[in-house]
């Protein structure tokens, strides 16, 4: 089958609408004033339910995927199956695929990522133990901050000098990452739990030591959240941030004067010029300006 | 360019907001110009700003507050930021000694990218967490002396000294532009007074959104 928790899912799910989207992402209720609202409305019989979703697919596995998209298009995916049909439409796999293709390929990553995942507790131990720092580990040439707030500090933080320079760029962002995850949908209450917390950060931080070019950039933690939260197995949340990262990583490249959002909203700008002159010459204004990084907030 | 009657003002002050990240830029931000504090408030992204108008010795001021990503890798967009910047509130956590040391990096990239003259506030932010303090009010203060920086303590979640930080670094400001413009009895540069306001224009409703609201 496509993975054992989805198949659970798929199971568990009931079919057609009705349920409360609030159900499953339960908002905390002190925060629900603040949360913001979707004003996305499953609707019965035009939601991609588990059972339709189950028969989209062959006997050996094939996915009739056009007949699923225009479903999603339509009415959403129902929460139940989110995960799993995300992890398509990212790419994660193909359509035409068997079962049994899909099962070796998901294995062959889950241990790829137990194996990046294992280099990074090498370095850095808290990685991995359902704790996360928020405070400097290193500094820039390598010596490590113990911080005497944090209890069994030895047993998770770097003990020893570093030299390796990719290491070291690697371990000055981790708490930046932690200083993020603190701060990411915070009103549902997913994120209660510290260990919740703990695996976006451990997918943030084993993602910015395999990807050192684009490393962390505040930001990522926003597109990594719903993976973590739709996918219950860490590697799979992994692998679909990674495929969503290969399109948007560009966005985050870092120069000296600039970071690569800016060149998107240049041809956003150009796009809008051709399409709507006018809303162009009344943005112009921010285009043009100092601002331009505004219109990303 | 018409302008509505609760728009008017005497001067446009622009003062950037800057600091390590988590030091509570965004919630000083939101406290001084809508009294808000948001518990669960996200990471700022680039480059967000609001603004407030406000008495000043007598004389109605617009403060436009920029608010930056804290992130160093940021850093690259938000120099820019500097540009036309009257004043700049350069804040630390009170309970991270880390972020205070960095202040100083800080005070080289104003060197770096802003006007000469701006005026640097200093801010040990989140005093409310007393049990946590890990930076001495008295370090903080010699240190402001030291660089010439005013300096205060401050808790945007208690409400304390916020309004009295803004209200010092603008005070200050107007003094210094006063005294310019009495003293070359030339009329006030552009970018300070009325003017070329058409860039809050352009994003005025991000004050108004509530409080945690994804932007």
């Amino acid at each position: 089958m496509v993975g054992c928790e989805g198949f659970r899912a798929m199971l568990l799910g009931k079919s057609g609408g009705g349920e409360e989207l609030g159900a499953f992402y339960p908002i905390r209720p002190e925060c629900q004033e603040d949360a913001p609202r979707t004003r996305f409305k499953p609707r019965a019989g035009k939601t991609l339910s588990p059972r339709r979703w189950h028969a989209a697919f062959s006997e050996d596995g094939h996915l009739d995927f056009a007949k699923v998209l225009r479903r999603i298009q339509r009415g959403g995916i129902h929460p139940a199956i989110k995960g799993l049909v995300w992890e398509f439409l990212l790419g994660c796999y193909d359509p035409n695929s068997t079962f049994e293709d899909r099962n070796q390929i998901r294995q062959r990553r889950r241990d790829q990522y137990t194996i990046w995942k294992a280099e990074c507790t090498n370095l850095v131990p808290v990685i991995g133990s359902g704790k996360f720092v928020t405070t400097s580990i290193i500094t820039e040439d390598g010596q490590p901050i113990i911080d005497p707030s944090t209890s069994n500090a030895q047993e998770w933080h770097v003990n020893n000098a570093v030299s390796d320079k990719k290491a070291i760029q690697w371990m000055l962002v981790l708490h930046q990452i932690g200083l993020d995850v603190v701060r990411t949908d915070r009103t549902l209450v997913f994120y209660e739990s510290e260990t919740n917390q703990a695996k976006l950060w451990d997918i943030l931080a084993v993602y910015a030591w395999v990807d050192n070019d684009i490393g962390y950039v505040q930001g990522m933690n926003d597109i990594c959240s719903p993976m973590v939260i739709l996918l219950e197995n860490e590697a799979d949340a992994f692998w679909c941030f990674d495929r969503a990262m290969q399109r948007l990583r560009e966005n985050f490249r870092c120069s000296a004067t600039s970071i690569g959002v800016q060149a998107q909203l240049s041809t956003l700008s150009q796009v809008i010029k051709t399409v709507d002159p006018k809303l162009h010459q009344h943005l112009g204004i921010c285009f043009s300006s100092q601002t331009l990084v505004g219109l990303i907030g | 360019m018409a302008r509505r009657p609760d728009e008017e003002y005497d001067y446009l002050f622009k003062v950037v907001l800057i600091g390590d990240s988590g030091v509570g830029k965004s919630n000083l931000l939101s406290r001084f110009t809508r009294n808000e504090f948001c518990l669960e408030s996200k990471s700022t992204i680039g480059v967000e700003f609001a603004t407030r108008t406000l008495q000043v010795e007598g004389r109605t001021v617009k403060a436009q507050i920029w608010d930056t990503a804290g992130q160093e890798r940021y850093r690259a967009i938000t120099s820019a930021y500097y540009r036309g910047a009257l004043g700049a509130l350069l804040v630390y956590d009170v309970t991270k000694p880390t972020t205070f040391e960095n202040v100083s990096r800080w005070l080289k990239e104003l060197r770096d990218h802003a006007d000469a003259n701006i005026v640097i506030m200093l801010i040990g932010n989140k005093t409310d967490l007393k049990h946590l303090r890990a930076v001495a009010t008295e370090d903080a203060q010699s240190y402001a002396e030291r660089e010439g920086l005013s300096f205060i303590e401050t808790s945007a979640l208690e409400a304390t000294n916020v309004e009295k930080a803004f209200q010092t670094i603008l005070s200050e400001i107007y003094r210094i532009i006063s005294k310019k413009s009495l003293s070359s009895e030339e009329p006030t540069p552009a970018n300070i007074k009325e003017g070329k306001t058409i860039v809050v224009g352009g994003s005025e409703g991000n004050a108004k959104k509530p409080c945690c609201s994804s932007s």
